[in-house]
């Protein structure tokens, strides 16, 4: 049997004549089936939080001085923070792609007398948003612009 | 087991003696050509008389015998027996109270959907000799996928926001409240959109997406959800610029 879902789940809002058995969650929640792709996509919110808390680190180390700063990216060498960023590369990639998937049919069929483009015209355009940023970003960081 | 055997395990629950659901099986021939639904009411006519199951069109139009089949809601009427094992399981649609063996309470269901005025609003009524509101194909074809919605509950028993946000208007109900407000007929837009922009609406929805993915009817309740969550947003970003009453 299934896990039970919240007990006031689809509760009619006027007493029952009857006594009825509370709801169940669907069975494959949360890990199961399609469900899993969903579960991962909210866990990576957890990963997004801890690459906020290196971002403050990163900003403390700034504010302290050379010292401060060398030291920290003495520690960005450490595997365990190249795993960590590599598992933060992977969830704004899986991200991305699922929001990409599901963006274009979000779009109503007109804002005022305005009509989106195609579905897949939008799709295109956020792909190509993503590699023109990725590509500006890359030119920035290895000095390419400076 | 021969070929044309299959064990059905069906959740049952009696109010009267059962403390909680319960599961029991039936093994019974089958048609290959069998529905799950025509399996069901061969256990009904042939086996057990006490089994409940509501259902009735037959043909994925009426929307009443949604269940769980081997953890999935299903229109049973519409699902081939051919598509499961020698075991099928049967239960009734997660996440609603649950009346009897397979029937569920729709009450809940129902008091949704009043909340999004399903039905079109105008600001001043026509009169008759007016005649009737025309609608081109093109402003029809906005709405009309949203329209084709047979409340059979799937998208409901797949939503993970259901399970856990009793206050969360769910799928169908905000699907047929976007229809209306994608309607060219309909005036009742600003209503709607004050209705979706509370507490337990459109935002609660963290686009899952499992109520398209199970409607059997392909209407995308997901894609209405999100098109109003943006509508909404819209429409607050627009405030800033054009007050409401203001000309916009």
């Amino acid at each position: 049997m299934a896990r039970p879902a919240h007990p006031d789940a689809m509760k009619s809002s006027r007493p029952s004549p009857t006594r009825m058995a509370p709801p169940q969650m669907p069975p494959q929640y949360p890990m199961g089936g399609r469900y899993r792709a969903y579960t991962l996509f909210d866990a990576t919110g957890f990963v997004y939080l801890l690459v906020g808390l290196l971002a403050l680190r990163v900003v403390w180390a700034l504010g302290n001085g050379p010292g401060a700063w060398a030291q920290l990216q003495a520690e960005l060498q450490n595997p365990v923070y190249v795993a960590f960023h590599l598992l933060a590369l992977l969830s704004v990639l899986f991200v991305g792609v699922r929001f990409f998937r599901l963006f274009p049919k979000a779009q109503p069929p007109r804002i005022g007398p305005a009509k989106p483009p195609p579905q897949p015209v939008i799709l295109g355009g956020l792909y190509a948003a993503w590699l023109g940023v990725t590509l500006l970003m890359a030119a920035i960081l290895s000095g390419g612009l400076l | 087991m021969s070929g044309n055997k299959k064990t059905f395990v069906i959740t049952r629950f009696d109010p009267d003696r059962d403390e909680a659901p319960r599961q029991q099986s039936y093994e019974i021939e089958v048609d290959p050509r069998w529905k799950v639904l025509d399996a069901l009411n061969h256990i009904k006519d042939e086996v057990d008389p006490t089994l409940s199951h509501r259902w009735s069109c037959r043909m994925a139009v009426c929307g009443s015998c949604g269940m769980m089949v081997d953890g999935k809601p299903s229109l049973t009427c519409k699902d081939s027996l051919a598509n499961h094992g020698d075991t099928v399981e049967v239960a009734p649609l997660a996440n609603f109270p649950i009346i009897r063996d397979l029937v569920v309470e729709l009450e809940g269901f129902l008091d949704k959907l009043k909340q999004v005025k399903p039905w079109i609003i105008r600001a001043k009524e026509r009169a008759v000799e007016e005649g009737t509101h025309r609608q081109s194909p093109a402003e029809h074809q906005e709405f009309k996928q949203f329209s084709m919605c047979i409340n059979c509950m799937l998208c409901y028993s797949a939503c993970p926001v259901v399970a856990n946000e009793p206050d969360f208007l769910g799928p169908a109900a905000i699907a047929l409240g976007h229809r209306y407000n994608l309607d060219s007929r309909d005036e009742g837009d600003a209503e709607r959109q004050e209705i979706f922009r509370g507490e337990g609406t459109v935002f609660s929805c963290s686009y899952a997406n499992e109520c398209s993915e199970v409607c059997p009817k392909n209407v995308d309740p997901a894609a209405a959800v999100n098109q109003a969550k943006f509508r909404a947003v819209i429409d607050w970003a627009t405030s800033f610029v054009v007050p409401r009453g203001g000309e916009g």
